[in-house]
């Protein structure tokens, strides 16, 4: 029964794991790029599991999530900094969510663009405040799963093996090394995005795991994120395949979709469309409930998305709140993809804003008593740390060199 | 004047400089913008743009051709490609040029009124594959023609 559960879980993680950031930099990685940024992928995603790991352990030991431990370890005002930082990307990546979402129904049903903004916020709105919270999780994260179609698509695309092994390597043949960069950089914004351990350790919360439980959530979230990283290298090999040799830069949610129907026709398309469908939908929820969450751990109310909405009503009308707003900005005609860009290069300014805290806490013994970070652990979690220093200081000079990554 | 600006510059609180730094920034975004005379760099890309349009227009008509896509898929997709290369249109017959390219960039403008109105055709018949069949080769054109004008 308890493997039934964890494969539930690591299924669900999979599908999970691909939100618009993530389709939109690795299918133009390897338009733009070929294979060649794999290895960046790979560092991403090794990345969002130690840092899941470490704030899932913050969670189980501490009973604390994310924003409950940054306000108490950094005090209030690094923390309202770290607070108003998270909210604005979290705002930011929700209406591109929401505005992916409507692009994919239009892709589907042919139906008005406003319309299909206007059906996607209710039919957020219902399922959230409706369906039980293990259903949300089980029919988004599984519904996430017809992404797999792009691995498949990435398998009859035939591309080189070897190169795509190459891409494995650290390595850049390129006369722009700058783009190049900004691509780096986007990529692991979009793997590392904070709004994912925000909800990840929340959950942690709710569903009261305890120490004895770690190893169990270690292995759901490694292999999780690890199949859900497979489902980014499938992206990036199709852009790479399909679009570079043609000189196509994808800047529209279709030409992604249209990724599938080339090698698969009618039946890669519309796996395509329901796969990216399902997995914006699930992205729009956790990035829904992060926002919350982070607020109300922040100033101390009651949450949680178990609960039912009037058990807490704070953090109902904060969601509410930032369902309205997204709405808002996706109905003001913003390209949702070019707003995902925008959206992924400021989490990647803000991530060490996230991350610094959990490792504080996560070294921290009078939280942490004995589950405190072993060597390893610290190890990994300092030279991670580095590395997001270092795009969080490079991302915006990149964005504004490369044009918001067009020249 | 000199000494005024030291005064004025030794007066600032620090909050004075964030008008400044926001200038700066939008002066660097600007600059990467679309907007403006359109040099020989930005010729190459909108080229490789247009490029980019028509081949991916080929795809999409070349999968209507065999019965591999959806009528709503072909509608929308084909219609924001058309809506893309009738902006680069009009931008390229609007802006002013750097010298010794003003013809290559008219040259560009029309190619990609051209890439839009075919692209136009798709968008209203999305299941015809007839059309889909004309519009192939003249898509395929289009992108080696862009191609040439990027180079």
């Amino acid at each position: 029964m308890k493997i039934f559960k964890v494969a539930l879980g690591i299924l669900a993680a999979i599908g999970g794991f691909v939100d618009i950031g993530d389709l939109v930099f690795n299918v133009a990685a390897g338009a733009t790029f070929g294979y060649q940024l794999l290895w960046v992928v790979v560092i991403g995603v090794v990345g969002i599991i130690v840092y899941s790991e470490m704030c899932g352990r913050v969670a189980a030991v501490s009973g604390k999530a994310v924003f409950d431990a940054v306000r108490e370890r950094v005090g209030f005002k690094a923390g309202l900094g770290a607070l108003v930082s998270a909210q604005v990307v979290n705002l930011m990546t929700l209406a591109a969510e929401i505005g992916g979402l409507a692009i994919c129904l239009q892709l589907l049903s042919g139906l008005p663009y406003p319309l299909l903004i206007l059906i996607a916020g209710a039919g957020l709105l219902v399922v959230v405040w409706f369906v039980a919270f293990e259903w949300v999780e089980r029919i988004f994260g599984y519904g996430g799963l017809c992404m797999l179609v792009f691995a498949v698509a990435a398998v009859k695309l035939h591309p080189a093996w070897g190169a795509v092994g190459h891409g494995f390597v650290p390595h850049m043949e390129t006369q722009s090394p700058v783009l190049y960069a900004y691509f780096a950089v986007g990529l692991l914004g979009a793997a590392m995005t904070p709004y994912e351990v925000y909800f990840y350790s929340s959950g942690g919360v709710e569903e009261r795991w305890g120490p004895k439980d770690l190893g169990l959530y270690k292995v759901n979230a490694m292999i999780g994120y690890g199949l859900g990283g497979f489902l980014s290298f499938a992206l990036m090999i199709v852009g790479g395949a399909l679009f570079l040799g043609q000189g196509i830069e994808p800047e529209f949610l279709g030409t992604i979709a249209l990724g599938a129907e080339v090698p698969l026709g009618q039946i890669g398309l519309l796996l395509g469309l329901v796969g990216i469908l399902f997995a914006v939908s699930g992205a729009a929820i956790d990035t829904l409930f992060s926002g919350a969450y982070n607020l109300a751990q922040f100033l101390g109310w009651e949450w949680g998305r178990y609960r039912h909405p009037r058990g807490a009503p704070k953090f109902t009308v904060t969601w509410l709140v930032l369902l309205v707003l997204a709405l808002g900005v996706v109905m003001s005609g913003v390209d949702p993809v070019q707003l995902t860009e925008y959206a992924v290069i400021f989490s990647a300014v803000a991530l060490p804003l996230t991350y610094i805290p959990i490792f504080l806490v996560a070294n921290d013994r009078t939280y942490m008593r004995e589950y405190t970070n072993g060597p390893i652990a610290n190890a990994v979690g300092i030279v991670y740390l580095v590395v997001i220093m270092v795009i969080a200081v490079s991302a915006v000079p990149l964005m504004i060199l490369t044009n918001v990554g067009q020249n | 004047m000199g000494g005024k600006r030291v005064i004025l510059v030794r007066n600032r609180k620090p909050t004075d400089r964030v008008p400044g730094v926001v200038l700066a920034f939008l002066v660097l975004a600007l600059a990467g913008c679309n907007g403006g005379t359109v040099d020989r760099h930005a010729l190459k890309r909108d080229a490789e743009n247009v490029a980019s349009l028509a081949s991916e227009g080929g795809l999409l008509a070349d999968d209507v051709s065999r019965g591999r896509s959806t009528r709503y898929f072909v509608r929308v997709h084909a219609k924001e490609l058309s809506s893309k290369a009738s902006n680069l249109q009009d931008a390229l017959a609007e802006r002013p040029t750097s010298p010794g390219i003003t013809s290559d960039v008219r040259k560009l403008s029309k190619l990609a009124g051209k890439v839009s109105r075919e692209l136009e055709r798709l968008h209203l018949h999305p299941t015809d594959r007839g059309v889909a069949v004309s519009l192939k080769q003249p898509l395929s054109d289009d992108a080696d023609a862009a191609d040439k004008l990027a180079k």
